[in-house]
């Protein structure tokens, strides 16, 4: 009796289910998404869209490197190309676990650069859909995370997390992620509101495999209340390129190294 | 001939025709359950008339919304307390929870965005997540508070005992639901603080709710009150049941019509059911005359019939003068103007229809000896009523020169008045004084920038024009301009953001608290802007391209003049005259948003009443001219009616009371209703006056008596103002005592026309008992020459 009963219960549990603990799936996935390779140079293209189908553009390369392991420090640079009249505009941040971020932007029609104190980590980055937290990650250890379901989303198996926030430190109540248990990378998520209402909706529209990572190319962040969306491409995405620690300084945010911006 | 028909038909087939009319009537109200009402002013006009469209443009380009609620929190001692900003955040969160605000937009203390530095770090984020710890943390706060020109007058009083949550709402929110969620949420809490709640939506939506309640209760009560005063009049229940189930069978029948056909009731048209009771009172005539001709004749059927007869053709005329000043609205732009023409002119046409059909058959029922006690007070001689109103048609009689001359003078009076009128609209102000919603609005008003918006929008003609320090400074200039007027309370624009950068970043210097140089700077100042704050920050002033730039224009007051004052200093500016800047700018100013659009709805309903206004004139004349037969006959009846327009629209002006919507509505109607009594009065004078040459000729061969001499005229003048005056007088009573109920309505557009319509009917009443029989007196020999031409 015990025997079928242990037999029933193996066969409930979702095929191929090695009892991954849902805080482990997201690290595996926060280490997918954020932290592969040593360093990350990608050139970005953004476009805001706004409900009537106006655009505006924000084009940017983006240069990453990693300092321990995944969900430790990264230190970030990025170099403006668009809008026009941003040119040759640098903006750092120095990511830190459990820590606020030091950001620093250069201002090249007045030749000078500010520190930009780190805030609300639910603010819009440049004005798009995405969040600064979209884009440089949220700790783990900030959200309760439970695993919901497991269901197939474009054909890929993939894990449904609940995450909820354990302080009221963002604009969500909770938010869903599809995680594909192949690549560990979000597919999908569903962020609610504190009415509970689904408002915001992230989307990985292209994977491609960059020095044998799988890697989103391509990413859409829909704002369903306000209509506004964002689409990221990533170009030229590359890594483990060896970026050098002194380009996340003052002196290259003013002048920033020719190799990296061309 | 096929109403004397109806008439037949009904008096030999009462039975039928009663069932018949209670079976439609039900028909028509199973149609109730379905009633809308729509009191967004928007639906005034067409949604693609020119200014929604453009509206709708400015919403889309600048991501506005439709509609904001300004909740204003007032501590007497101070909000710059822990206990008051506490209140605040709490309250803030709460507000963002609630189902229809567009929660991501609120502004308030925990979410404006702020740009400040501090230790040489530049900080945009929402102004005080967190309530200060302590007094340095206070202190902080309150600089960048009143440092910053962005915050002051918005969301902080320049003596700091105000502050306002801004709350804008999703499309199709109710505004009225909204505000009780938010009520409630303040009722909650306890302190010194007082909570004001105020915005168009609230006062629209409210103003709806209270309009289903006006329609529920007033119309029902206004016909009680009729019930009665017929009762008094009459003595006889049962025919004051009857005329008052004439009045509610029309009404059904037309609002359940409305509804059927898939309408709104707009503001307009929920006033419909009360001018419906106040038409029905026109067959009052036909009760007043059936008593009399009982008396005379004292056989039901017969007394019946030739009643109808000899009321017919002023009745028919009267409803006809009425449905035409009712259907010319049916011609006007205005959407719920027509509607209200329509449903107007229709039901009167059925209360004729009922006048000819349902009444007489009803009559069938009445037991004699009922009427033959209420028709004994019916007596000339006897009746006082009739003896008073002799004495006032005598008055015009006797002393005709000197009563037109008093007239002349009262003219010339009310036309200086009329001079004095002011044109304006105030959605606010069809609240009562004490009500929660124009004081919350007036607080708010006092205190703060102002709860009515509207945009300058500023186009150029090249993407990222704005970014120059030209536009900048251009935008600037005008902003400064607007302030000067005593209804803007506050302007903000981009260049505000950009002048606060500015100074930011160069650690609070005030000498930079300027626009910058280059059109570089400023582009990258924006950049830095929209990389922290909220989009919609940046998204509600300027466009996309940066070809557009969005002026906000905070309104203390809500009255339609105030955006005509706006858009005129805008003319101002643009024609050079203040401004310093040497070149041609190449951007134009463009008016939107909500302040805007009541202007132009106000000047639309206006111009279309005045339209109106004058079409109804030439119509009920024409209308004069063809049941006279005769254009002299009808100056005659319409002289008095245009009199008392005069004078009440010279009180108007005297008085200061704004030419507003519901007092331009009701220049058509009053002149459709007022018609009827010189129709009335000439109709059965000239009636009488033959009748009277009759007899006379048959009794003598003198063919000289074929002509009234002046004895007979006053006679027939006198008897005109006793008999069919009384029912005139009745008639105005009646209509007056119906109306005089929605004096007591909360809402002022209904106690406007309550009032209007009061003083309109008797006053026209008197009117045409004093000055008909002082013309006709006077142009005896004119009015009468050519009707003995016409007999030789």
């Amino acid at each position: 009796m015990k025997r079928y009963l242990i037999i029933l219960l193996i066969m409930l549990l979702p095929a191929g289910a090695s009892a991954l603990a849902p805080e482990e799936v997201m690290k595996k996935s926060q280490e997918a998404f954020l932290y592969q390779g040593k360093d990350f140079k990608a050139r970005v293209m953004m476009k805001l869209i706004s409900k009537g189908g106006q655009e505006r553009i924000r084009e940017l390369t983006m240069l990453r490197k990693n300092y321990g392991e995944s969900g430790g420090a990264q230190k970030y640079f990025m170099y403006f190309y668009q809008p026009a009249d941003v040119k040759d505009m640098t903006f750092m941040v120095y990511k830190f676990p459990a820590k606020d971020d030091d950001r620093w932007l250069f201002v090249p029609a007045i030749n000078m650069v500010r520190r930009i104190a780190a805030q609300d980590k639910s603010s819009s980055f440049v004005g798009s859909d995405f969040t600064y937290e979209d884009v440089s990650g949220r700790d783990i250890e900030d959200d309760n995370h439970t695993i919901t379901k497991e269901e197939k989303l474009d054909a890929k198996d993939c894990y449904v997390i609940k995450s909820a926030p354990k302080a009221q430190d963002v604009d969500y109540s909770y938010k869903l992620s599809w995680i594909d248990k192949g690549s560990f990378l979000p597919l999908k998520e569903e962020y609610y509101d504190k009415k509970g209402e689904l408002y915001r909706v992230f989307s990985a529209d292209e994977i491609k495999d960059v020095k044998g990572f799988p890697t989103i190319t391509k990413r859409t962040m829909k704002n369903l209340l306000s209509g506004h969306r964002t689409e990221v491409t990533y170009t030229k995405a590359d890594y483990s390129i060896g970026i050098e620690d002194s380009l996340f300084s003052e002196r290259f945010l003013k002048q920033p190294p020719k190799k990296w911006i061309e | 001939m096929k109403k004397s028909f109806l008439v037949n038909f009904s008096v030999n087939h009462p039975k039928l025709v009663v069932l018949l009319t209670i079976l439609i009537t039900l028909a028509f109200a199973t149609q109730f359950p379905k009633i809308r009402t729509d009191t967004n002013p928007k639906s005034m006009l067409p949604e693609t008339s020119d200014v929604r469209v453009w509206n709708d443009e400015v919403e889309k380009t600048f991501g506005l919304y439709e509609d904001m609620i300004v909740v204003g929190i007032v501590n007497e001692k101070g909000i710059l307390n822990k206990g008051t900003l506490s209140k605040i955040i709490h309250i803030t969160d709460e507000i963002l929870k609630i189902k229809g605000v567009a929660a991501r937009d609120v502004n308030s203390f925990p979410t404006i965005t702020n740009v400040s530095a501090e230790a040489g770090t530049l900080k945009v984020a929402p102004l005080m997540t967190e309530v200060p710890e302590d007094d340095a943390e206070m202190r902080k706060l309150r600089k960048m508070l009143f440092e910053n020109p962005l915050f002051i007058d918005r969301i902080i009083s320049k003596d700091g005992k105000n502050t306002a949550i801004y709350v804008p709402l999703e499309k199709g929110a109710n505004g009225k639901e909204v505000a009780d969620k938010i009520r409630e949420i303040a009722g909650k809490e306890k302190g010194d603080e007082k909570y004001y709640i105020a915005g168009d939506p609230v006062a629209r939506d409210t103003f709806g709710a209270e309009m289903f309640k006006l329609m529920a209760v007033f119309a029902p009560i206004a016909g009680m009150v009729m019930l009665l005063i017929r009762y008094l009049m009459f003595r006889d229940l049962f025919l004051s049941v009857t005329l008052m189930m004439d009045a509610m069978v029309s009404i059904v029948w037309s609002m359940g019509l409305l509804i059927a056909l898939g309408f709104p009731v707009h503001i307009m048209s929920s006033m419909a059911p009360v001018f419906l009771m106040a038409i029905a009172t026109d067959s009052i005539h036909i009760f007043n005359e059936f008593y009399f001709r009982y008396r005379e004749t004292k056989d039901k059927k017969t007394a019946i019939i030739e009643t109808m007869n000899a009321v017919s053709r002023p009745v028919r005329y009267t409803a006809l003068a009425t449905a035409v000043g009712f259907g010319v609205l049916l011609f006007m732009n205005i959407i719920p103007v027509k509607v209200f023409g329509g449903l107007v002119a229709f039901g009167t046409v059925m209360l004729r229809v009922l006048s000819f059909s349902f009444i007489p058959a009803m009559f069938t029922f009445v037991k004699e000896e009922h009427i033959e006690k209420a028709s004994k007070s019916e007596d000339i001689e006897f009746s006082r009523t009739s003896q008073f109103l002799k004495s006032l048609a005598g008055f015009g009689a006797h002393k005709p020169k000197s009563t037109v001359f008093v007239g002349l003078v009262l003219f010339s009076i009310a036309v200086f008045g009329l001079t004095k009128i002011v044109v304006n609209n105030n959605l606010v102000e069809w609240f009562k004084k004490d009500s929660e919603v124009r004081i919350a609005d007036n607080v708010i008003n006092q205190a703060l920038g102002g709860t009515s918006l509207g945009y300058i929008v500023a186009q150029s003609k090249e993407d990222d024009y704005i970014k120059t320090p030209e536009a900048m400074r251009y935008i600037e200039g005008l902003q400064r301009h607007l302030e000067k007027l005593s209804v803007v309370g506050k302007t903000s624009s981009v260049v505000d953001y950009v002048k606060r950068i500015n100074k930011v970043l160069h650690d609070d210097d005030p000498e930079y608290d300027t626009v910058p140089e280059t059109k570089e700077t400023i582009g990258q100042y924006l950049f830095l802007f929209s990389m922290s704050a909220k989009p919609s920050d940046l998204d509600n002033v300027v466009d996309y391209p940066f070809r557009k730039a969005n002026i906000w224009v905070q309104l203390k007051t809500w009255d339609a003049q105030a955006m005509r004052d706006v858009i005129k200093a805008v003319e101002e500016y643009k024609a050079g005259a203040i401004h310093e800047l040497p070149l041609q700018m190449e951007m134009e100013f463009k008016p939107a948003g909500i302040a805007y659009f009541n202007l132009v709805w106000n000047d639309e309903v206006l111009y279309d009443m005045l339209r109106g206004f004058i079409i109804a004139l030439i119509t009920v004349f024409i209308i004069l001219a063809v049941n006279f037969r005769s254009i002299k006959w009808a100056l005659v009846g319409y002289a008095p009616l245009l009199f008392t327009i005069l004078l009440i629209y010279g009180v108007v002006g005297y008085m200061g009371k704004d030419f507003d919507m519901p007092i331009s509505v009701l220049s058509c109607l009053s002149l459709g209703m007022a018609v009827d009594f010189a129709i009335h009065f000439i109709g059965r004078f000239r009636q009488k006056i033959v009748e009277s040459l009759e007899l006379r000729v048959k009794s003598s061969e003198d063919k000289e008596l074929q002509t009234p001499n002046s004895e007979l005229i006053t006679q027939s003048l006198l008897w005109t103002a006793a008999r069919p005056g009384k029912g005139i007088m009745r008639n105005a009573v009646l209509f007056a005592a119906s109306f005089s109920v929605m004096m007591f309505a909360p809402l002022t557009p209904y106690i406007t026309v309550g009032a209007f319509i009061v003083s309109m009917m008797l006053l026209s009443a008197i009117m045409t008992i004093i000055y008909i029989p002082a013309l006709i007196t006077l142009f005896q020999g004119w009015l009468f020459c050519d009707k003995c031409e016409g007999r030789k």
